[in-house]
């Protein structure tokens, strides 16, 4: 979608940033933006996840806005 | 399909020494760990010279890093791992077949599982390449066994881009990452074999992909039909186990002994897959709450609501099941679990 001039965000753990920013290399858009949120994902409550979410959504609006 | 100038290998002048050769191909991690054979341009021809297919022809691409898979680049990994030249064309259509979306390729490259790639050669050249299907299958000694799998594991790296800690994520990883490559037994065999159960000739020559997580022996004197299947079943139920919770293939090596019991039995493949299915269920509540709930995600469209009396077959189907027969004499077969999100593929080797 990047490469169609579309907005791309991808949303990935911390323990998969490496292997998110290696592969966005390989597909040949290493700038593709990435918001990262804690890993491991499975298993948090209900709470934590609204937590992370709300935390999420903030860092892909600058992400996407070139803000902060 | 030729690939483009920009996915052919290049070319490089290197020391004509072993060990400068090694350390480079430490420095630039072309290798698993282990000492490689130098892929010079002499050498990767003789391997070419068994292709069948143009050098340029692109075979796949390859998950994670979408690396383009050309013949020549097959070859070169194959040199590598030390293969001889008459090895290629089963690693051509290996790398088809780990391509084939129903494998999962992305998933099996990049998890944290321990996942590896089991290769099982079927049919006529599986004896004349010498792929040994009998005493230490799965163990060390047979050079195309030990180099067959060490070259995938190599393109899978080299080519699709899976570097430990950096695109393969594995968490430990298992020893079978090295290589875990078998033929499968069709002398001692009650049954038809793999690549015949799977629509292919008896004369064809097949290799098939499997998304192994690891082996867990079976030594067991059972003597009846029945006992052997429970013993088995209770085997397959572990809780922590992405076969349950996704509804997997899992896969087992009979040794022939075991084989022969059912066979004795009047079991015939399919009846020992619908045993084992049957006995391996497993109540829902042994999963832990949090597997419990990955396989509501998973399983409900299959089961229905879990509940946790329910019992969970560790794939949707018995026909899911698995087997191969191979190994030496001795009471002992072996159970692969797999990957869960993923299916074995088979495809003919050109040759």
């Amino acid at each position: 979608m990047a490469k169609h001039g579309k907005v791309a965000i991808t949303v990935c753990s911390t323990a998969f940033l490496t292997l998110g920013r290696a592969q966005a290399r390989a597909l040949g858009i290493a700038d593709l933006p990435i918001a990262v949120i804690p890993h491991p994902f499975g298993g948090r409550r209900r709470e934590e996840i609204r937590r992370i979410a709300d935390q999420c959504a903030d860092d892909i609006v600058q992400l996407v806005t070139g803000a902060g | 399909m030729s690939a483009p100038a920009t996915d052919r290998a290049a070319t490089f002048e290197a020391p004509d020494d072993l060990d400068a050769i090694n350390r480079l191909s430490r420095e630039r991690r072309w290798s698993d760990g282990l000492p490689v054979v130098p892929p010079t341009a002499a050498r990767v021809e003789r391997m070419l010279a068994h292709a069948r297919r143009g050098r340029h022809d692109a075979v796949a691409r390859l998950a994670p890093g979408f690396g383009v898979a050309t013949v020549e680049r097959i070859a070169i990994n194959a040199v590598l791992a030390g293969c001889d030249p008459e090895y290629l064309p089963v690693l051509i259509a290996a790398t088809a077949a780990v391509a084939d979306p129903a494998f999962n390729l992305q998933a099996i490259q990049a998890t944290t599982n321990p996942v590896a790639v089991w290769l099982i050669v079927n049919g006529p050249l599986a004896q004349q390449l010498r792929i040994n299907a009998s005493f230490n299958c799965i163990g060390q000694g047979a050079w195309a066994n030990a180099t067959l799998g060490r070259a995938l594991r190599l393109i899978l790296q080299n080519i699709g881009g899976a570097l430990p800690g950096e695109m393969d994520r594995a968490t430990h990883g298992q020893p079978g990452k090295y290589t875990f490559c078998c033929a499968e037994n069709e002398v001692r065999h009650p049954w038809q074999p793999l690549h015949v159960e799977r629509g292919f000739a008896a004369a064809d020559s097949t290799v098939t992909v499997v998304g192994a997580e690891g082996t867990m022996n079976m030594n067991t004197h059972a003597k009846t039909a029945d006992e052997l299947a429970r013993v088995i079943a209770e085997t397959m139920i572990h809780p922590p186990s992405n076969e349950y919770v996704h509804g997997g293939e899992p896969w087992f090596i009979l040794g022939s002994e075991h084989a022969e019991i059912f066979r004795r039995a009047g079991l015939d493949k399919n009846a020992v897959k619908h045993a084992l299915w049957a006995l391996s269920k497993m109540p829902v509540k042994r999963l832990s709450s949090n597997e419990i709930e990955r396989a509501r995600a998973s399983r409900t469209p299959e089961l229905g609501e879990l509940a946790d009396d329910t019992l969970l077959p560790i794939s949707p189907r018995a026909e899911d099941i698995q087997l191969i027969v191979a190994g030496g004499p001795g009471t002992h077969s072996v159970y692969v679990p797999c990957f869960g999100n993923s299916r074995a593929v088979t495809r003919r080797i050109a040759v």
